[in-house]
């Protein structure tokens, strides 16, 4: 009898102390997402669930909202673990954050803005558009905004001037909805979600004409706070990140994304987004 | 007018059908209205509450994002909007701020940004005013737009109302097709239903028509069943023929005796025509036995009786060709004047008249007529004449041809044809009892001949001129 009752005492002890680490275990791994093309693809967006759950072996929750400051709110106070940031966010907070992978698309980690105009605009460039309506994708969006207020900057004017007026549609797929609808006489707009999105919505995109190409940039990675980098929960999710193009399921799901896998990837990569924002902020 | 005149010219088995199918126009064009109006008003309410539906669901939706003036939310809404409800009613939103300047449109070409929403609000309607009119395929629609109880902007939208046309053309149509098949049926039904009862009428018109004045009583197989009123009508019909079959063969029989009665007014002068020669003839043969061996005395007095005998057979033959009943196609001749001079003339000298006779009428001209009404005629117009001269007057005929055909003058010296005498010769006013029907039955004859009776005073003289057309000359 106190034999047994010291053996289940020191059993229960042992579950009390096991505790914290079970329900550590047990807790979801939370995955920020910017509104990327894909957030209105629920499909999409479960399998990359799925995958990742399957590789990490952990839980995935993704928290979605609507702008880049949201997300970037969400990671910097800790709400979540990681987040899919645009180079831009990571580079305005880039002592804060730390790379956890960049997507490759197309062969390499890197993607262009396109400059867009609805399909029968004479316009051929940017300095066409002078005294137009404007369509950017979020104030914290590399191609969907930083780019083309950069070029503009590099010529001495601010969107607020150079437009009759601009508006922020707080997606890629709304920036080429606002111009294919006529909202909009132009609009800045990711050139992976643009082509992504001639490839399933094709008669969206057929509605507007890329009119200019940036140079190729760092791919909007995820990232993570650089005090969490060690954590299990983000190198589980890290591991599982860039095992993605080895297990089928992952496959799948960069597929549907339209990715060829995710790398380590370099801050250098971001070098060209660096020096947009220096021409910004000079201008 | 012209229509209402040719209607009536119509038969009566065509105008009721036809008024019947009028009418049922007329109730088909009155209840088509009422529909197509009742239809109207529903398809109103409809899309009054469908609009109001519309609005509300978007003011609810879009407060927030116009009060912010957010473009890009007022578009999306109204962008996921069209798309949801694809290949429905509404065509163009457009949202405005409470200035008139356009926020957001479902179609920004159409209405771009910032662009002033006066000329869409022009011929746009309030949600609780909808009006379809005419064959518009889309309507316009406005409507304020509050959040947390204020105004902060205004909704157009153009709804497609196409369906709701389409819907009322076809009603008017299917209405038309039924109204027009009910109506040809009705009038088919009632054309036949009312020609079934007017067959009797118009069997009754067949007889009366075919009769020509001598109605035929309708045969009992063809008479109507049942104490209708066609039927009494028929009844009717059949005792009136009856009547006027029994009518006319009084007047016949009447006729018949007017042809002695002229004739026995003749009888007492015939009488002396005849006694008169009786003594001197009764003589003859006195002599004749007497002077038996004298020769030349009975050869004189044979030749005495021999003119007195031929005298009463002329008087006897003038009596009886007067009186034969089979003179039916015998042509008019000179001697048929003569045998009316040898009838007439001893009742003139019985009363002491001078006779005026002239018959200048050729045979060959007179030859073109039946021998019997002119007799007649002339035997009763004589007598007439010959009693309304008295004694000592004078009395007159003449007969003379020409090319209308055969004219009979009657004169007298009389007084003038009394107003009674002159309804019976020259009308058909209905014969006053005692009055005689000598110069009825002269208008008669004239009238079946076609001919016409004249009436004159000539130098204190009564002349009747009784025209007879020649057969195939105008009336």
């Amino acid at each position: 009898m106190t034999r047994l009752a010291r053996r289940t005492l020191i059993a229960g002890a042992a579950a009390l102390i096991a505790a914290p680490a079970l329900l550590r275990a047990a807790e979801p791994i939370r995955l920020g997402l910017t509104p990327v093309f894909l957030d209105n693809d629920a499909e999409a967006v479960g399998r990359l669930r799925a995958a990742l759950g399957s590789g990490s072996g952990r839980a995935i929750e993704l928290v979605q909202r609507r702008t880049y400051q949201e997300v970037t709110g969400l990671l910097l106070e800790g709400a979540v673990d990681a987040a899919w940031l645009c180079g831009f966010p990571f580079l305005q907070h880039e002592p804060a954050l730390a790379l956890l992978g960049v997507p490759v698309w197309r062969g390499a980690p890197l993607y262009q803005s396109y400059l867009i105009v609805g399909r029968d605009d004479p316009a051929a460039a940017l300095p066409d558009l002078q005294g137009g309506t404007h369509a950017f994708s979020d104030p914290d969006s590399n191609s969907g905004w930083l780019i083309t207020a950069s070029d503009l900057a590099r010529i001495g004017v601010r969107p607020e001037t150079f437009f009759q007026r601009t508006l922020f549609a707080y997606g890629h797929r709304n920036v080429v909805r606002a111009v294919a609808g006529g909202l909009t006489r132009s609009g800045s707009v990711d050139g992976y979600v643009w082509e992504a999105l001639a490839g399933v919505e094709p008669e969206l995109t057929a509605q507007t004409r890329v009119i200019g190409r940036s140079e190729r940039l760092g791919f909007p990675p995820f990232v993570c706070r650089r005090e969490r980098k060690e954590d299990a929960a983000v190198t589980a999710l890290a591991g599982a990140l860039l095992g993605l193009s080895g297990t089928d399921e992952g496959r799948a799901a960069l597929a549907l994304l339209q990715l060829d896998g995710v790398v380590p990837g370099e801050p250098s990569l971001f070098d060209g987004i660096r020096a947009r924002m220096r021409d910004v902020q000079a201008g | 007018m012209g229509a209402g005149a040719a209607l009536r010219g119509l038969p009566l088995s065509v105008r009721v059908p036809l008024i019947a199918a009028g009418l049922m126009v007329l109730v088909g064009v009155v209840a088509s209205r009422q529909v197509l109006t009742s239809l109207d008003t529903v398809q109103e309410e409809r899309l009054r509450e469908l609009a109001r539906l519309h609005v509300d669901g978007l003011a609810v939706a879009l407060g927030p994002s116009v009060l912010r003036r957010d473009v890009w939310e007022v578009y999306d809404t109204l962008d996921r909007a069209t798309t949801a409800l694809a290949g429905q009613r509404m065509v163009l939103t457009v949202v405005a701020d409470e200035a008139g300047r356009v926020i957001a449109a479902s179609d920004p070409r159409r209405a771009p940004v910032d662009s002033d929403l006066a000329p869409l609000l022009q011929d746009a309607q309030r949600v609780d005013e909808i009006r379809l009119s005419g064959g518009a395929q889309h309507v316009n629609v406005r409507a304020g737009l509050d959040y947390q109880g204020r105004a902060v902007g205004q909704i157009v939208s153009e709804l497609d109302v196409s369906d709701l046309v389409a819907e009322r053309r076809r009603a008017g149509l299917y209405l038309l097709a039924g109204n027009a098949l009910a109506t040809l049926v009705l009038a088919c039904g009632g054309y036949l239903a009312v020609r079934r009862m007017l067959r009797p009428v118009s069997l009754l018109a067949g007889h009366m028509a075919r009769t020509e004045g001598v109605p035929v009583a309708i045969a009992a197989a063809d008479l109507p069943q049942g104490d209708t009123e066609l039927a009494r009508l028929f009844q009717t019909y059949n005792a009136m023929t009856g009547a006027v079959e029994a009518r006319a063969e009084a007047e016949r029989r009447l006729a018949e005796r007017e042809r002695f009665v002229s004739l026995g007014r003749l009888s007492s002068s015939l009488a002396h025509e005849i006694n008169n020669p009786l003594g001197g003839l009764l003589n003859a043969t006195d002599t004749i036995r007497s002077y038996a061996d004298r020769p030349e005395v009975v050869r004189e007095a044979a030749d005495l009786l021999d003119r007195g005998l031929r005298h009463l057979r002329d008087i006897s033959r003038a009596t009886l060709e007067q009186n034969r009943l089979d003179r039916h196609g015998m042509a008019l001749t000179p001697e048929d004047f003569d045998d009316l001079r040898l009838l007439f003339a001893p009742e003139v000298s019985r009363l002491g008249q001078a006779l005026d006779w002239q018959v200048t009428a050729p045979a060959p001209a007179l030859a073109g007529f039946p021998a019997a009404p002119p007799r007649q005629i002339a035997l009763n117009l004589l007598l007439n004449a010959s009693a309304a001269a008295g004694a000592g007057g004078r009395v007159g005929l003449s007969v003379q041809a020409d090319a209308g055909g055969l004219a009979l003058v009657i004169r007298d010296s009389g007084p003038g044809l009394p107003e009674p005498a002159r309804l019976r010769l020259m009308t058909d006013a209905p014969l006053q009892p005692g009055g005689g029907v000598g110069l009825r039955l002269v208008r008669d004859l004239v009238a079946a001949a076609r001919g016409r009776v004249e009436y004159a005073r000539r130098e204190g003289m009564s002349e009747i001129t009784v025209h007879l057309p020649a057969r195939g000359a105008p009336c």
